[in-house]
């Protein structure tokens, strides 16, 4: 009965009408989900689910319903109805084949089937199902675009798929279907069984399409990232491998070419590692330069940090962090190694005793920091050598000239490119030893701008008290400084900021008088160019009124470099003779020099043997040393004011006002009629006009120029003069009191006139010199006046000049302050 | 995924051509053109006679039916099936209209023999 039922539904499916009803078995299936048109094998184990398949090989047409199971932890066989969803597919089993208890199955779908109400449970699932509409492929244009979509990512995905066999490709490219060809997808695609049982359940293909398209596309998406994973794992190890094989050719080739350091990068961190093992470091580096090391070890060494870790860990071993040069410090020595390389400078050798003294008795105590003032060529340089001489220690200078960048000396931090350390660093690598003497010269000369100030660098390298940690920017690392003795020198204390000039001992070194100069040269530079030029001892000799000649007429400086060079040029002169076969000795003579040299080139300012009414002999300092000038005063008659020429700076133009305002104030005991001040007007030059000057120091100069005008009583030519002068007459020092009178003296001036409070600076000032000048302290600038004007009214005196008449009330015609008296 | 659709080709045959569901099984079928007409054999064993219909259209021939089993008797149990208990059409095209012909059929050995005279006045 049952079975013709089955008969007549059977017959009816045939016919493809849809909406029929009939009753089933069930075949309940776990993760899968079957399509109509696919074929796909079953496996049936489970003896439920075996008597349904039983009971459906036993209908004529073996027709079965293939139901999913809703949560994939029922096992399919012990599913209950509710845990199936409810529209399945009803398949044809076309094959079967019993293999002990297990069937398998190959069955194609043929409809989907909705399941109505459930019909029996046991011994397996039967309920009375509906078959669904089949769903019409309508040329839809939506549909089209989607199809053509799905086909476009499948034939991307089968790109990516070279085992495809290429029927199969034709076949599913061809398929032209849409619903046939997303059932196709979904029943081949790994979707999960929610994405299938939609996909299923979709009841328009516009539905089922955009399903499958996302379905696909995700499925693409994933492929395609697997595919770029597979694709880089393989380029990576390809350059590996590349880069492997290159790496042994080139091994190969520096073999042959006799340079294989066995083992290129290996060895040479090796290599850095036995030295950072044997190098005698302090704890802190050492532990600094092994986390370097361990990170350039694992770097692979065409990593740019690669080269730049190495430079750096072989700037750090190769630092004196703990070496220091032995001292042998013997004062007898060293006072004798002065003397040597040195001639005079008393006072700057007994000092420099004194530093060294301090370091003999106090080895760990602050190295001193010795400044070096004055003009070129004194020997500031040389005396810093025989220091570290005399120290038996390595000498080296930094020259700090035109240096503006703070960098300069500390070094560039190592992230940037080309980083190097500062000059004081790559100077201890260079020396080797921690505890050298080392110049910083020229420190007056450092510039600064946006980049930084140097100055303010040195003041941590140059503070003892900080200077034991002195941290390179490149090295990042403490660098102990304390150990070193530095010397500095330069022309100017000026322009050395104060704080820096604060940490320094400063030691001024003047010019040296002629006497001085010509030792000099006698022990040192003659014999000196003798060698250099390659002379003999007897074929030259230079006499000592030839040598002042050289240095008074053929050079000016304050130091003796220049009259090295002349002389240098006398010996080249004479060693040309000699070459040319004149080997008969020369004694250049005063007289001769002109022929050698030509005419002198300097003349310098001589005392003027007589000095009119209104000019005065001061005396200036330079940086070549010092200087006499004559200061001029005129008379404007009827005129008003006070005129000031000569490149005069606002301090000299204003120590001429204060001069100018106390004699007028003072005009009485002096001698001198204020009317004629009042009236007329004074203009005072100051020669060389080109040159600018300033200073306070020619303040007693011009006072004396002033008075000697309106007295008319010449200033003494044999006299010099120089001191700041106030409102209330005092005279107050002034600086450079050494070569002002060593140029002075130079000059004939025989007369000096100095500040009462300069009188420490005269014990400066050479015996031999001292002992042919007067030198007359002033504490008042009437002490200036009374020693400098001559007592005789020569000049035009003041009075002769047009006074107008100026009629008192009284009708006298007397200057109204002696009147007063 | 590529063994998959391997798989799903094996048993596919040419159901590429399948215009709908529920025609799932193609049997095979040879054409003769002899003096008179036609001769298409198609292997339908199994297949009853009153299960198949024909249709003529145009120079088409359409066969559908379906085999069914009749075998398997109450308290029989499979232990192997091979053959395919299905619907089945069969689409056969003609260099020339074949409408008005008539037919012949009857089955041998299993084969259903169909003979297509040409009309006289064609």
């Amino acid at each position: 009965m049952a079975e013709e039922n089955k008969q007549e539904q059977g017959q009816e499916i045939k016919s493809g009408n849809q909406g029929k009803q009939f009753e089933i078995a069930i075949l309940p299936l776990q993760n899968t989900t079957l399509f109509p048109e696919t074929v796909v094998p079953l496996a049936v184990g489970r003896s439920r689910s075996v008597k349904a398949v039983e009971a459906a090989l036993a209908t004529e047409e073996k027709l079965i319903a293939c139901v999913t199971v809703k949560t994939p932890e029922i096992q399919g066989s012990d599913a209950k109805p509710i845990d199936l969803y409810e529209v399945g597919t009803l398949v044809n089993v076309k094959r079967m084949m019993r293999n002990d208890d297990v069937m398998q199955l190959i069955v194609q779908g043929v409809d989907r089937v909705k399941i109505l109400y459930w019909s029996q449970e046991e011994p397996f699932l039967k309920a009375k199902v509906e078959v669904l509409p089949e769903l019409e492929v309508v040329d839809h244009e939506e549909v089209e675009a989607l199809k053509r979509n799905v086909q476009g990512m499948i034939q991307e995905a089968l790109a990516m798929l070279p085992q495809v066999p290429p029927e199969v490709r034709m076949s599913v490219m061809s398929q032209n279907n849409p619903v046939q060809l997303s059932y196709f997808l979904a029943s081949v695609l790994d979707l999960g069984v929610e994405t299938e049982q939609k996909m299923l359940e979709a009841n328009t293909t516009d539905d089922l399409l955009s399903l499958t398209h996302g379905a696909l596309a995700k499925e693409l998406e994933i492929m395609q990232i697997r595919s770029k994973i597979a694709t880089e794992a393989q380029g990576e190890m390809d350059k590996a491998q590349r880069d492997y094989i290159l790496r042994q050719q080139m091994k190969a080739i520096q073999k042959e070419l006799g340079e294989g350091d066995e083992g290129g990068e290996k060895a040479e961190a090796a290599q850095l590692r036995e030295r950072l093992e044997t190098a005698d470091l302090p704890d802190e580096i050492r532990k600094e330069a092994e986390r370097e090391l361990k990170r350039m070890e694992q770097l692979p060494q065409a990593a740019p940090d690669y080269h730049v870790i190495r430079t750096y860990l072989e700037y750090v071993l190769e630092l004196p962090w703990k070496k220091s040069s032995e001292e042998k410090l013997d004062l007898n020595e060293a006072q004798k190694i002065l003397d040597e390389d040195h001639y005079g400078l008393e006072d700057i050798k007994k000092r420099i005793l004194e530093s060294l003294a301090v370091v003999k008795l106090r080895p760990d105590s602050k190295s001193p920091i010795i400044l070096f003032v004055g003009p070129p060529g004194v020997g500031k340089t040389s005396l810093g050598r025989s220091i570290a001489r005399a120290l038996g220690r390595e000498f080296d200078r930094i020259s700090l000239g035109g240096v503006r960048d703070e960098a300069e000396l500390r070094g560039h931090r190592r992230t940037y490119v080309g980083a190097m350390p500062g000059r004081i660093i790559q100077t201890f690598r260079r020396v080797g030893v921690n505890n050298p003497v080392l110049m910083l010269d020229e420190i007056d000369k450092m510039g600064n701008d946006y980049r930084g100030d140097p100055a303010a660098a040195l003041l941590e390298i140059l503070d003892p008290a900080q200077n034991n940690t002195f941290r390179d920017h490149y090295l990042d690392l403490p660098f102990d400084l304390s150990k070193t003795f530095f010397i500095a020198t330069a022309n100017q204390l000026g322009p050395i900021p104060i704080p820096l000039r604060d940490r320094m001992e400063i030691i001024q070194l003047a010019g040296y008088s002629d006497q001085e100069k010509l030792n000099i040269a006698k022990q040192y530079l003659i014999p000196r160019q003798i060698k250099e030029n390659g002379l003999q001892n007897d074929q030259i000799e230079i006499t000592d009124d030839a040598v002042n000649l050289l240095t008074a007429r053929y050079t000016r400086e304050a130091g003796v470099r220049q009259l090295e060079r002349t002389v240098g040029n006398l010996a080249r002169k004479v060693a040309l003779r000699v070459a040319q076969g004149n080997t008969e000795k020369v004694t250049i003579t005063a007289n001769e020099v002109k022929g050698f040299l030509g005419s002198p080139r300097f003349y310098p300012e001589e005392a003027r043997a007589e000095l009119p009414a209104g000019v005065a002999t001061g005396m200036a300092w330079t940086e070549m040393g010092g200087e006499v000038l004559f200061i001029e005063a005129t008379m404007l008659p009827g005129g008003g004011g006070l005129t000031l020429t000569g490149q005069l700076g606002e301090v000299m133009k204003e120590s001429a006002q204060a001069a100018r305002s106390y004699l007028w104030s003072h005009a009485t005991e002096f001698g001198i009629n204020p009317e004629m001040i009042k009236q007329n007007g004074i203009h005072v030059h100051v020669p060389a006009g080109a040159i600018p000057k300033d200073g306070p120091s020619a303040g007693v100069t011009m006072a004396s120029a002033m008075a000697s005008l309106y007295t008319g009583r010449k200033v003494r030519s044999d006299t010099a003069m120089t001191g700041e002068i106030t409102l209330s007459g005092l005279v107050f020092p002034v600086g450079g009191i050494k070569e002002k009178v060593l140029s002075a003296h130079r000059a004939g001036i025989r007369r000096i006139i100095l500040p009462e409070r300069n009188e420490s600076d005269i014990e400066e000032i050479p015996d031999d010199v001292r002992a042919e000048l007067e030198i007359i302290p002033a504490k008042y600038i009437s002490d200036v006046l009374s020693a400098a004007l001559e007592t005789e009214v020569s000049g035009p005196k003041g009075e002769n000049y047009v006074i107008p008449e100026t009629k008192h009330s009284d009708g006298t015609n007397e200057p109204l302050i002696a009147r007063e008296k | 995924m590529a063994k998959s659709i391997n798989r799903y080709f094996q048993f596919i045959a040419s159901s590429k051509n399948a215009k709908s569901s529920g025609r799932l099984w193609y049997p095979a079928a040879d054409v003769y053109e002899t003096p008179d007409g036609w001769l298409v054999k198609v292997e339908l064993a199994g297949v009853s006679a009153e299960d198949i219909e024909l249709e003529i259209q145009g120079n088409i021939l359409t066969l559908a039916g379906c085999r069914k089993d009749r075998s398997c008797a109450v308290g029989f149990s499979y232990r192997q099936m091979e053959i395919t208990y299905s619907h089945f059409e069969k689409i056969l095209s003609f260099p020339a209209s074949i409408e008005g012909a008539s037919i012949e059929h009857n089955f041998e050995n299993g084969l259903l023999l169909i003979r297509l005279y040409k009309r006289e006045t064609a």
